[in-house]
């Protein structure tokens, strides 16, 4: 199903001083192709340098970027951001273009043929859900949401085997927020793409990583899965960073199938209980079965029994898993 | 009453409308001389403004030189320019008037230049140029098409600016429309004089016009939510 191939992104050693300012300091991590990476940690931490080096953008004082092996550093930068995906928080469409000529953008640049450009064009709308009849509107005619989307397209238009964002759904609301995220998480697994992502929003993070480089003035202070993250934070200021919260945020990782279900436990006591399903995660069961103020919530995959799960359980799990 | 009465009458005698001295011909060489002197003024600011605007730097500064140009009077630009048209063999009229007019067309044409590359959405550029434009291409397909607008009001500036101070050219023997108010002035003539005035004003008002024409035909598609 994936049509294109991610590539392995690697720093290594990686700084950037701006004077005796240090921007970013010996950075160091491995993203395996296809996954993403989120690089998150308060304003200032580097994130966003970090993120502009790989495609040149702002140029290493010292170290090395690999994409697959090959140093970015060496040969010509623009030959290299036509290989690489980049979405900003504002889009940056092209006004004056349409949603067709700005999706066009680099396969244009690399001189593809008009009619592969026009069928790109097409299967790239369809794949972010937008109709046809975008195709000759301006940026200045679409909602937030949708000029997002239209950003995403574009910067996916030449199947780069890397793609930076920078922040892409911070500025539209919640609710288009968390629909653009799950947009972007099933068009990512879908084209196999690498992603490297900025964001100070440590829930964002959690939701989209594979990987979750936990970045402070400069440095690297854990990269890891995001179960992980939360489970056992390096230190002080990762386990502030994630939250105090953040046995409640694991459970939002966590299903309900991979869960201590009792399956011996008497069904006849189960009326009224909310019913979970295994796919679910822990957090929404939780709530569940606080709304309903039951103990005990029922599995069931599709009409089977499967057993009860106790607010004990999870309870457990959260002490189990994230020890003070 | 009577001086509109007799301006009326200047204009409806037709002898003032043939010949080397009839108003055709005047407003020919009035928009020749404008013409070439914003031209000039183009082909030496543009380019630089442009490129000032691109990198982001040193903008200010040319600004500032340039605004000297506006600081100086025409007249006495048109002085200056004089002895050195006559030293060079360039005779009276047209070369010290157009040299004196340059100086004029430069700095609104260069602070709009610079202003309108400089004002586009930075944000733009930087996606433009991290999905791999060229700086040429940054300037040739993102930067000057979305600051036209604003580079045209600093030629439609300069053109109005130019076209109303051209008359001074009469006074140093050059034909274009002042010398219907150079020659209405020493005769006396006063119907010639306001004649020559009116035709001025509606030149120049012509030339706002054309220009805002011309900046709604070339505008940027897609800068308004309903174009």
């Amino acid at each position: 199903m994936a049509e294109t191939r991610g590539a392995t992104v690697e720093f290594r050693s990686v700084t950037k001083r701006y004077g005796d300012t240090v921007a970013v300091d010996g950075l160091s991590f491995a993203v395996p192709a296809g996954r993403i990476c989120v690089l998150v940690g308060p304003s200032g931490c580097g994130k966003t340098t970090s993120l502009r080096m790989v495609n040149r953008l702002i140029e290493p004082t010292s170290g090395e970027i690999l994409i697959d092996g090959e140093n970015v550093l060496q040969g010509d930068p623009t030959e290299l951001r036509r290989r690489i995906g980049y979405v900003i928080q504002q889009t940056g469409l092209f006004p004056h273009q349409t949603v067709a000529d700005n999706i066009a953008t680099v396969p244009r640049l690399l001189g593809w043929p008009k009619e592969r450009i026009g069928a790109r064009v097409d299967e790239l709308l369809t794949l972010i859900g937008l109709d046809v009849r975008m195709l000759r509107r301006y940026p200045a005619q679409l909602s937030g949401g949708e000029r997002q989307r239209v950003g995403v397209a574009r910067a996916m238009a030449a199947r780069p085997p890397v793609m930076l964002m920078d922040e892409p759904f911070a500025a539209v609301d919640p609710i288009v927020r968390e629909r653009l995220q799950n947009e972007f998480l099933r068009l990512q697994r879908d084209q196999g793409i690498t992603v490297i992502f900025v964001t100070h929003d440590i829930d964002e993070a959690i939701k989209l990583g594979d990987r979750v480089a936990i970045m402070r003035a400069g440095k690297l202070v854990q990269y890891a899965p995001p179960g992980e993250l939360l489970a056992h934070p390096a230190d002080d200021f990762v386990a502030r960073f994630v939250g105090s919260d953040r046995g409640l945020k694991r459970l939002s990782l966590l299903t309900v199938g991979g869960a201590d279900i009792d399956p011996n436990f008497d069904r006849s006591r189960l009326d009224g209980a909310p019913v979970l399903s295994p796919s679910m995660t822990l957090r929404d069961a939780l709530a569940a079965m606080l709304a309903s103020e039951s103990q005990t919530g029922k599995v069931m995959d599709g009409d089977r029994y499967l057993g009860a799960l106790t607010l004990a359980k999870i309870g457990a799990m959260l002490r189990v898993e994230t020890p003070a | 009453m009577t001086l509109l009465g007799d301006v009326a009458g200047w204009f409806a005698d037709p002898a003032h409308w043939q010949g080397t001295h009839g108003i055709p011909t005047r407003i020919v060489e009035h928009l020749e001389l404008s013409g070439l002197a914003v031209a000039v003024a183009i082909v030496l600011s543009v380019p630089l403004a442009l490129y000032l605007g691109h990198v982001g730097r040193g903008g200010f500064v040319a600004i500032n030189v340039a605004n000297i140009g506006r600081a100086l009077p025409s007249l006495a630009l048109l002085a200056f320019a004089l002895p050195i048209a006559i030293a060079l063999g360039l005779g009276l009229g047209f070369w010290p008037t157009l040299f004196a007019l340059v100086p004029l067309a430069i700095p609104p044409i260069l602070t709009s230049t610079f202003v309108a590359v400089r004002e586009v959405d930075r944000d733009v550029v930087d996606a433009a140029r991290g999905m791999g434009l060229r700086e040429s291409q940054i300037l040739r397909a993102i930067e000057i098409p979305l600051g036209l607008p604003l580079i045209l009001d600093g030629m439609r500036t300069a053109s109005v600016n130019v076209v109303a101070t051209a008359t001074l050219g009469a006074i140093v023997a050059g034909g274009a429309l002042g010398r219907f108010i150079v020659d209405g002035l020493a005769l006396q003539d006063y119907p010639q004089l306001v004649a020559g005035a009116l035709l001025v004003a509606l030149l120049a008002v012509a030339t706002e016009v054309s220009f805002a024409a011309f900046a709604r035909a070339t505008a940027p598609a897609g800068m308004t939510a309903n174009p």
